[in-house]
This record gives C-alpha cells, structure tokens and sequence, in this order.
C-alpha cells in the first residue's frame, strides 16, 4: 500500500520501479559485430581492424600477435601484397584508406627488431604429422597453422633454400633478402616443423608415400613451368620467358642485353622485369597488356594485376605501358624479332553473356624491337602430380583446398584460383582449419561473413579528418638492383595511422551510446561485457528510440526484433 | 516597555527578532513600509538576512517558497494587487506544506483604483490554503507575526498575517515590543524535514495523478483543522512569556449577556470597541465578537462566542458581488441548524478605504432593530450618488 | 568527468554538511550492480516518461551528471518535470523542486538565497523550457540576473510548448509548423522570428551566457562546467530537438541537432559581459535543406514548386547566413573546437570528453 508523503514528495531515483522497457514497441538495440571491410578482403585471413585495435591502445606486440593469429609473414607481406584492404577501407569514403600495408610492413619489421616470437607452444611428440610439398608463402603458413593447431608438420622442398618465390621471383627492391630470411627463420624455429630441402615430388619422394606416411597431405608447389606462348605458330630463336628471366637475374644478378624491350603481360612478375630491364640499361621497355590501367575508363574487373605502388613507381622509372593492347603479329628478321604488330582490344560482353576480348581492325600499329618478353603467366609443373593436374592447376573442390583424394590439399598460386601471396599464406590457414575439424571430426567452422560493413553503415560524423601516412621512396635516380624503394615510417607514424582506424563494425569503446542514450539504458562495464564490448542495454529502461544505433560510429548497435 | 511606534516599523521589528534566513518583497502601498523597515535594519546590520528586493509579487512569493524548501525561515510582505499576482504561488506554497510567513497590509483591489484599506485581496484568496489571521491593532499584529512563525513551523503551513492598510501600518501606537532573547527561547530553530538537501535528496512539487489527489487535498483540509488547536495553544505559550494575547481564534469583548453581537475582523473591531463606549447607554450594549483566525475558520469557538445571541450583525471589509458578504455567508453557515441560532445581519462596509466612524456603532444598532432590514448591504453606500439605474 | 562515489567520502562530508550524521561503517559494504557502478553520477536515472529519443531529456540528463551531486534544482512547469516526477516516483537523484511554469529563475533565487544566508556553497540550478524561459518565465529569469543570484539556469530549447502538445512560443523559428502555427492556404507556419534571448540575456552583463547542443556532448559540459566554476549568474541554451514536436524519427535527434549547428541556424556562441568569447566554428557549412528535410514541422517548405516555400527556405538560409556572418562561423582551417572536432571519438571515448 502507498502512503502518500506530505506535500507529495518523492524519493530520489524510484523512477526505476517504472519500468519504460515496456513502452519499447519493435526493435531494440544489440551489438553485432560485423566484419570490417579490409578483413573481408583479406586473401590471408587477417582481422587488421582487430589489430589496429590493439595499436590504438598502443600495445605495438599485441598488434602483431593479431596479425600472427592468421599471417606469420607479416613483414613480407607488408612489402609484397597488393593490400586488397586498403582498397576496401571505409577510410576512403571520409578522406583516404588507412595506410593498411605500410603499418604492417613497420609491425613485422619490429617483431624482427625486437624477437617477438610467435605465441605458439610445441605440439605433442606423437602429435599426427602433416606432409607439406613447397616451401614457398603458402607451405610456410600451412606449416606454422599446423604448429599453431598442435599437428607437427614436414615440408618437403626441391630447392636448396625455403621461400618459394618469395626468394626466387621478387627483386630485393620490394623484398629485402634480410627481412625474408629473418621471417622464415623464425617460423623454421618453431618446434614441430621439419624441412626436407632438395626434396622433389616425384624423383625424391612420392605423393604415394607422402599420403601413406603422414596424416593429410597439404601441396604448395607453386607454378614453376611457363604458359606455352606463340604468336601464330612464331616463336623468336632467343626467346626468354619471363619468369625465368626474373628468376635469373634475382639469383644471379644477370640480364640478357637489349635496346628495345616489349614485355607482354599484366601480372607483377612483368612489372619486376620491366624495371629490372629498365635499370640494366634498355633504353625502352614497353609493358604491353591486355587489361587497362585503373581508371574511370576500365571496368574494375579488367585493371591490370599489380600493386599499384609498384605500377607508380614504374611509371616514375620511365616504363611505358600500353593497355587494352595485344601483340598481334611478330615481325623477325630470320628469327630474331625486330618489331611486333599490336592492336587495341577491349574486353566486352558478347551474345552469350561472357566477356571476351575484342580487337579492333584498323588499330594496328607496328613498334620496333629487339627482344620482347612474354610474361602470361605459369602453370603447375606436372612432375610428380600426374593425374591432379586439371588444365594446368591442382584445382580445388572446396575454399579449404581440398582435392578429390582423402586429406590431399591444394594451397598457393598451383590452385589456379588466385595468385598473390596473401593468398597462398591465407591458403595455408584455411587447409590447417579445415584439416584439423576433420582430423577431430568436428563440422567445419564456417567461414566468418566475407562481406565487410559498408561506410553507410556507419555514423562519419564522428571520425576528423586526419592525412593518410606517405611512405617514404628512394628517388628514382637513386634506385639500383639492390636497395628497398619503399622505407620504413616508423613508429609514430605508424601509430598516429592506427588512430585512423575506424573500428567498423567492432566496438570503439567510445562512449557514444552510454553518453546518447536519453534513458539510462546503456549501462557501461569495467571489464569487457560478454559480447567484447564495453557496454549493455538494459532493455528494463530501452524505449527502442534508436539513437545509439544511429550515433554508434562503428556500426556496432543494429536495431532488432 | 512601551514605545510609540509606527505600525509598518514595529512589524519589521517583530519579523527582524525571529531571525528569518531570506526576506523577498517587492513594493506595494501600503506595504511599502515594512519593506523599506526591513531594508534598513539590513543596511545597518540590524539583521542578518538575504534580503531579495525582487521583480515583481509574484517573484517574491516564489523566493520565499525555495528559500523556504531549502529550510530556511522565509518571510515577504504585500497587500492588494500584490497578493493577487501571487496567487498562483500562495496554492503552491500550501500545497507542498512548505512553512512560511507573509503579511498583508490589507487594501482594495482594482479596478477602479485604490490604494485605501479593505480585505478584498486576502478574501480573494480565502481557498489558497493559508492560514490567515486578521489583526485589530498593531499590538496584536506584532505579537501575532512572531507567533506565526511558530505556527508555521509546528503546522507546515504557511501563514498569512493580515493588518489593515494604513489603519495599522502607518498609525503611531504604543506598543510592547518583545524581548529578542525572550524570542530567541520562544521560538525554536526551523527544522523542516523535507528540505531540499544533496545528502538526502528529495523531488518536491511532483505530478500526482486522480489516484492521490483527493488525499492531498484531504491531508490539508485536516492540517488546518488540526492547526485551529495549534493556533490558541500558541497564544497560550504567548500569554505565558508576555502576559499577552495575540487574539487566539476568536475573541469576546462588551456585554457577554448581550442579545445583539456583532462579529468582525480586523481593525474595525477596536473602531466598534470605542464606538461602543462613545455612543451611550441609548445605542445600548452589545456583544462584540473578533474574528481573528479566518482560515483555518473556527466553527466551534464561533458557535460558543454566538451562543444566547438573538441577532448577530456580520461586518464584511470586502464584497463577493453577486453573494454578499464572505464573512456573513460563513458565520451564517457555521450557525446554522442550531436551534437558538441568531438571525445574522450581513454588512459589508469600510470599502476601499470609506471611513468607519465610531458613530457606525449605533447606525448599526440600529439598523438591527428594523424588523425588513436587508439580510446583506453596503451599510455604508450613499445610494444617491449613483445614477437611478445602477442603484 | 568526476568518479562519482555514491558511498564514500563525498556523501558523508555532505551529509555533515546538512546536519545528517555520516552512514555507519558497513554501510557502504554492499555490492553495487552494473548501473549503480556507473563512472558518472546517475543525476537523473531512468525509469522516466519522457517519449523515445527525447532531446531534452538528454540534455538534462548530460547536465545533471557533470554538474551534481551538491546542487539543488528549481525546475519550471513543463515536459521535463512531467516526465521526471510522476509522484511516487522520482528520476532525480538531487534534490528538486517544481513550483510553477513561469518562477523557475525566483525559486531558484530563492535557495541561493537561504543557501547564501546558511552559508552553503550548494549549486542552484534552474532548468526550465523554451516556454518557461523565452515566455512566461522571462521576467523571473531577468530578476534572478540581475540580482546576480549565483545560479546556473540552463533552458531545454525545443522550440514549442510540447507539454500542452506542440504550440508556438517566441523561440519557434520562423516557418515552423505548430498546432497554433500551422500551415495552410494562407500561411507558412509562424510568421515571426526567433526570439534572440541569448543576447537579451547577455545584455544583464552576466559573467556567462552560452548555447549548447545535444549534438555536442562534450562541448555542452564543457560550457556546464565552466558555468558552475563562476560564482554569480550564468545561463545555458541547449538546442534539444523534440522527435514529437518536429516531426522527426526518434533514432535522428542527435543527427537534427548537428544540422541545426551545422548549417548556422542554432549557432553554438559563448558571451562573457556581454562579448562574444569563443564560438563553435562550423568546418563544413551545410544548407538549411538538410536541417529542415528532416522535420515534419518545415514539410510545407519542401513542396516542389511552389513559390512560397521557395521564399520561405531562401529566408531561414538568409537567417543561418546571417548567424554565420554575424558569429563568424565559418570554420576554414580544421580547430579543436570546431564542429568536426567536436564530435570526433577516438578508442576509449570522446578526445575533448578527457580534456
């Protein structure tokens, strides 16, 4: 029974025996935590917006055991990978994408400064051993996901060294030998791994034995043999393949003399050996491809393969490129060539739905040359694979890898679907994943949601403007075989770029709901709440207004019925 | 000791000796004098209190209210239109029980315009829930404000002092005032347990819905009943320390075996006291009754101070047009259904300020004795001064 | 923002303060839950009436936590105090007081007042709405400033008598649909300007006046802040739009609130005696359209093709341009209190929030 008080007063706080939840009508707000872009574009399975998390709070080691969780690389990838998340940072929709791949490149960079060792303990002695054919990025990864998942793992390598392309097929001017080996050597280091090097499938050891020694088979052996290329039938006498020139000269040093180079390709082994031609002294080195560059003029699904970084600076060392453009016709004298015919093409949708590429009749121009290069790419060497080989790739039937033999995965550039090392090391993770789920008979986790968060979905307002990070880059006059191009920004720089982040789709922590909500209903938390963020409704008191979902700058509160 | 003093200066005195925390007013003749009173004891360090020379009546009204709600002893002053533009804060105050004290030099209401004494405004506001206590002389006004205090506090309702503009405020008399150490004995410190307070904080003055509404107001009606008790045990103490009264709830003078009494509030009652002795054995004696406490209104004191009586002659200092004579209408209900019950004669007089001369008593007594006399009248309106059809 | 110590050392010097002896020790022994271990002082607590996305309960309740706990409030008549003190129950966690529509500025007098006179250094506050402050209150207000009260009075600015359901009041910008405004053959809303109290209150000399927003969090704390260092009169308008009143989507109060800053018709000025001292520039200007599209009240502005509404939206722009003008608003270089910057967070909260 309610007595009144005298003169009507009333006690402070009572209001919450009323309880307004009631009045919430729909929807009412929950925390979800949607992918971030550059996470779903991640080929390596990185969560950066998980990492720079962690750098905005200034736990530099924190930050790169993120990026280990998926990509024990990071210094190499840093360098190499044409950063398909900073293409999709929501950065961009605000003033430009977070230098992703720079802050990478400075994070494995100091874990080499600083011997930050990977959080990974040795499996058990009798711990199912994995075989792994190919010590490139996607053997690697495969190798240290196994350590991580607790299987032991034995790499089989028909080279003297590890590394796979890495070492053989990037010039020291992206890929600092050092920094290479420095990561390699720590992943090598981790207990459970063995390295069989000069090991090849096929005249060393069996996909036979291979399968009956160990627990699955994981194959990475990469594309070591070159596309057959003609023009009509015509083959210059002194034809150099691309990927064996690059290969030459990175291991040697040595390239064949000429005046006039075309290199024929879209990919960035061409573009290493358009430069590499250039600065060995060719007076002009031409790249001529069938895509376009990036542009309004070319549909995104026909720009040229290559890091953009990498494209600039070629264009600042003077290489030319003719894009939408094919070789038609050698021209030789005897059979040395000393021109090409080539014609503008497009890629256009036809009558069947598909897109073909169309040359245009009456574009034919003729370029002189002395020496022209095709770079169209490589396929799986069939030594030792015989009947996996389908149309020149060890072509998977599921994301994980997995081939039509029980436990014998695909991984890296042989799968033919991708061909970045990004890709193989994320290749290495999903088998592992896969693997271990079948080992333990456990469903396959299902891949997290691969569409990022969309910046309409989050709130701009609160986020300022702030520059994006420069790099800095030898000058072009400067450049030589040898040194890097691109340089390290260095720490402040780095974490100033963390603080750009916008955390879509995962919680800030930045008091925007606890300080919007007009009703007391977003109650803040000391320590982490249940779902990881820092906050809970107290739908006791939510009226189901919507304000936190629509000022959450991240994206993180969905209204829900 | 007696001193020749000035009403309004005497009442400032009074409010002065029970310490308030914060005084608000804004002024209004004939008010004007208590204010200014008080500003000057202030100026001169006489007394120590916020004095808030505010805006307006209505500003001064609500100054004391949150002063008050804080706890402190609050204390204002207004008269006529004043009381009027504060209308709206004096339900406020009462409906909280929120103690405090306020006196009204009583004055007309315009329009047309006076400024000379009547009780229109007080009157006007009877159903604001005040306790109101009218005065006869300025004695009994300053004995009366610092009982008022008191009874404010005991109650938790606030108090209206009512003194007759001019007739007490600007009129030398000779008075008795207290002791300062003897009221600071008297009159205990306010302990308002409902004050506003960051260490227990309360929410006054909330929104109550139908379910409790009847209960406030019952609440209220019953704490006035409840203060008709306190109000004479006050005078009691009063008496006790001064060997005064203040006037208690109602009082008697002249001939107690009368058959003809007459009942009135306020000044008027000494002028008829007087009159009574001036006029002679020929007006004849009568019974001469003080209404002193008007809210809460003390039926049972009246129905005592009634008994025996066969006429009883009501004096209205303000008229409810249409009606009559608040003060008759009241008596008359309260007499009501008694088997002796007198015939009341409801006079409305002294209207903005008309002289009430002493003489008035036997025109009065007179008029009793007309067997067709009118039940209420402008006793003292000159019909011929008004056009035929506005008589 | 101060820890708030629900039952330490604070309360028990208050208590003191008031004559109430401290808690006993074991008092303070409970375990507190989620919302009782608040970081902030629950000044106003939930369980209140207000409608959904409430601007102004919003604004209270931002005031409320970084002013109290040792304040007193004298609250004018209106939705705030409707919402807040259903009786029994109360949202308020200090000490409060409703008296009428049009005191709130003399009940608040008047506990400075018996404050000054007991020597206590409380802080009275005075929360009223646009009604109980640009109308009925107005001359209440100007007494309690220019008796130099030492009173922070802050009015909840939405625009309209919302608790009598949406009528026009002085401070209804020109245009606006209200029940007593509305829109018809032969009018386009109030046809009068709005009241530029600001400035009238800046004219009683007073120490302090400044507008605030919902929009801006940190800003208008910073401006309540600074207001209760100051001993003497200082005044606060908050901008607190009314999803009700103007006809918005209860999600989009902040995001009206930005708009009104952001295109110059609710500029964010501080005065100090009278001069302007500090203004919240604007660094990216956006046309009054994106203000008035989101409101029902200004939906009669939005006809197509039609000439009056097209006269009507050039004036509210030429009103915003004048503000712009007149306060210099136009923020060119970013500043760390510009609008931008302003609103910007960070991991951890609101940067300026840690100032």
């Amino acid at each position: 029974m309610v007595i009144l008080t005298r003169g009507a007063y009333a006690r402070p706080g009572t209001s919450l025996d009323f309880k307004t939840g009631n009045w919430r009508s729909g929807e009412a707000p929950v925390h979800v935590h949607a992918t971030a872009p550059c996470a779903a574009s991640c080929p390596a399975g990185e969560d950066q917006q998980a990492w720079f998390a962690r750098l905005q709070e200034g736990d530099a080691e924190g930050a790169w055991r993120e990026v280990v969780r998926a990509n024990p690389l990071p210094a190499v990838t840093g360098r190499v990978c044409p950063h398909p998340c900073e293409t999709a940072c929501n950065r961009a929709a605000l003033d430009a994408p977070l230098a992703i791949h720079n802050v990478e490149r400075w994070l494995g960079d100091e874990a080499i400064r600083q011997g930050w060792t990977y959080p990974v303990s040795a499996p058990a002695a009798d711990a199912p051993e994995v075989a792994i054919v190919g010590a490139g990025p996607a053997g690697l990864s495969a190798a240290y996901h196994c350590v991580r998942q607790g299987l032991r793992a034995a790499i089989y390598e028909a080279a003297p060294e590890a590394g796979g392309l890495l070492r053989a097929a990037i010039p020291q001017t992206r890929l600092p030998r050092d920094v290479l080996d420095a990561e390699i050597a720590r992943l090598l280091d981790l207990p459970g791994i063995t390295l069989n090097l000069r090991a090849r499938l096929g005249r060393d050891v069996t996909l036979d034995e291979l399968e009956r020694d160990h627990a699955a088979v994981l194959l990475a052996p990469g594309c070591q043999a070159n596309k057959a290329w003609s023009i009509d039938g015509a083959v210059p006498v002194d034809l150099h393949e691309g990927l064996n020139l690059l290969k030459e000269f990175v291991d040697h040093g040595q390239l064949p003399e000429a005046r006039r180079v075309i290199v024929h390709g879209g990919g960035n082994t061409a573009m290493d050996l358009c430069r590499a031609m250039k600065r060995a002294g060719a007076e002009q080195v031409t790249l001529v491809s069938a895509s376009g560059l990036p542009g309004p003029e070319t549909d995104p699904s026909d720009v040229i393969n290559v890091v953009p970084r990498e494209l600039e600076e070629a264009l600042e060392e003077g290489i030319e490129i003719l894009d939408h453009t094919t070789i038609n016709r050698l021209i030789l004298r005897g059979s040395r060539v000393t021109g090409v015919e080539v014609m503008s093409l497009r890629k256009l949708r036809g009558e069947d739905g598909r897109a073909h590429r169309v040359g245009f009749e009456g574009t034919e121009r003729v370029l002189p040359v002395d020496m022209v290069i095709p770079c169209i790419g490589e396929e799986v060497a069939p030594e030792g694979l015989g009947a996996l080989i389908d149309h020149g790739y060890l072509r998977p039937r599921d994301p994980a890898g997995r081939l039509t033999q029980e436990r014998v995965f695909a991984l890296g550039d042989a799968r033919g679907d991708h061909g970045t090392v990004a890709a193989a090391i994320g290749d290495g993770l999903r088998a592992v994943r896969a693997l271990v789920a079948e080992l333990e008979g456990a469903p396959a986790s299902p891949d997290g949601d691969r569409v990022g968060i969309a910046p309409d979905q989050l709130n701009l307002s609160y986020y300022d403007h702030s520059a994006r990070v420069a790099a800095p880059k030898l000058r072009v006059e400067a450049r030589t075989f040898e040194t890097e191009i691109e340089g390290d920004i260095g720490r402040a720089a780095a974490m100033a770029e963390a603080q750009r982040c916008l955390s879509c789709g995962n919680c800030l922590a930045c008091d925007n709901c606890w300080t919007f909500c007009p009703d007391n209903a977003v109650i803040k938390t000391v320590e982490l709440a249940r779902d990881g963020s820092h906050y809970l409704f107290d739908l006791d008191y939510c009226k189901g207004c919507g304000l936190c979902a629509q000022e959450c700058p991240t994206g993180y509160i969905r209204m829900q019925s | 000791m007696l001193e020749a003093i000035e009403g309004s200066q005497a009442i400032a005195r009074a409010v002065a000796m029970c310490r308030p925390d914060v005084v608000a007013a804004y002024p209004i003749t004939p008010q004007t004098h208590i204010v200014e009173a008080l500003s000057r004891l202030v100026a001169e360090g006489e007394m120590h209190t916020e004095f808030v020379s505010v805006e307006s009546e209505f500003s001064a009204a609500s100054v004391v209210l949150g002063a008050a709600a804080t706890g402190a002893r609050a204390y204002t002053a207004t008269a006529s239109q004043g009381v009027l533009l504060m209308a709206e804060v004096l339900f406020n105050i009462s409906g909280m029980r929120v103690p405090l004290v306020m006196t009204v030099a009583n004055r007309a209401v315009s329009a047309p315009l006076s400024i000379w004494n009547d009780h229109s405004d007080s009157m006007a506001v009877r159903d604001c829930g005040w306790i109101q206590l009218h005065c006869a002389d300025n004695q009994e006004a300053v004995d009366t404000t610092i009982q008022a205090f008191r009874i404010s506090q005991e109650t938790e309702l606030p108090v209206m002092v009512c003194m007759d503009g001019f007739v007490l405020t600007h009129t030398l008399e000779p008075i008795e005032m207290p002791d300062q150490t003897d009221i600071d004995g008297w009159l205990p410190p306010l302990e308002f347990d409902r004050r506003l307070d960051p260490s227990d904080p309360k929410s006054l003055g909330t929104l109550v819905s139908p379910d409790f509404f009847a209960e406030v107001r019952h609440s209220h009606h019953a704490a006035m009943i409840r203060a008709l008790d306190v109000i004479e045990t006050v005078d009691d103490d009063w008496h006790a320390m001064t060997g005064r009264r203040g006037g208690g709830l109602v009082e008697v003078a002249g001939d107690p075996e009368a058959k003809i009494g007459i009942l009135a509030m306020g000044s008027t009652f000494g002028t008829l006291e007087t009159g009574m002795e001036h006029a002679g054995a020929q007006a004849g004696r009568a019974r001469l009754i003080k209404l002193r406490a008007f809210r809460p209104f003390p039926a049972a004191a009246l129905r005592a101070a009634c008994a025996g009586l066969e006429h009883l002659i009501v004096i209205d200092r303000a008229i409810s047009p249409g009606l009559g004579g608040v003060v008759g209408t009241e008596v008359a209900a309260v007499l009501a259904g008694a088997p002796d019950a007198p015939r009341i004669h409801n006079h409305a007089l002294g209207l903005g300020g008309r002289d009430i001369p002493e003489t008035i008593y036997a025109d009065l007594m007179t008029a009793v004795a007309d067997p067709d006399g009118p039940a209420f009248s402008v006793f003292d309106a000159d019909l011929t001064k008004l056009d035929p059809e506005d008589r | 923002m101060a820890e708030h110590d629900p039952r330490g050392e604070r309360l028990d010097e208050l208590r003191r303060k008031f004559g109430r002896e401290p808690l006993p020790p074991g008092a303070d022994q409970k375990e507190l839950t989620p919302r009782e271990a608040q970081p902030r002082f629950r000044g106003l607590e939930s369980g209140h009436r207000a409608c959904q996305g409430c601007g102004e309960a919003l604004a209270a309740r931002l005031v409320t936590e970084c002013a109290g706990p040792d304040v007193m409030i004298a609250n004018a008549t209106g939705c705030l105090e409707v919402f807040t003190t259903a009786w029994p129950q109360s949202s308020w966690r200090v000490p409060w007081m409703h008296s009428l529509f049009e005191n709130a500025g003399a009940i608040a007098s008047g506990m400075e007042a018996a404050m000054k006179a007991k020597g206590k250094n409380t802080k009275v506050l005075a929360f009223g709405g646009d009604g109980g402050t640009y109308d009925i209150g107005f001359q209440a207000l100007s007494g309690m400033l220019e008796r130099y009260h030492n009173v922070l009075y802050v009015c909840y600015d939405n625009e309209a008598y919302m608790n009598t359901g949406i009528q026009r009041s002085s401070s209804t910008p020109h245009a606006a649909t209200t029940t007593t405004s509305p829109a018809g053959k032969e009018r386009m809303g109030k046809r009068h300007l709005k009241k530029d109290l600001l400035a009238i209150v800046a004219a009683h000399h007073i120490p302090y006046a400044a507008a605030a927003s919902v929009a801006y969090p940190a800003d208008l704390q910073r401006k309540v802040r600074y207001a209760m260092g100051i001993e003497g009169p200082t005044f606060l308008v908050i901008h607190s739009p009314c999803p009700l009143g103007w006809r918005h989507d209860s999600a989009l109060t902040i995001e009206v609130a930005r708009r009104g800053v952001e295109c110059g018709l609710f500029p964010l000025v501080e005065i100090e005696r009278g001069a302007v001292t500090n203004v919240m520039p604007i660094r990216k200007v956006r046309p009054v359209t994106d203000y008035l599209e989101l409101q029902g009240r200004f939906s009669h502005l939005m006809t197509p093709d039609d000439a009056r509404a097209e006269e009507e939206r050039a004036h509210l722009q030429a009103l915003a341009d004048h503000n712009i003008q007149t306060f210099g608003l136009r923020g060119d270089t970013p500043d760390a209190g510009d609008t931008q910057a302003s609103s910007s967070v960070g991991r951890g909260g609101h940067p300026a929030g840690r100032v």
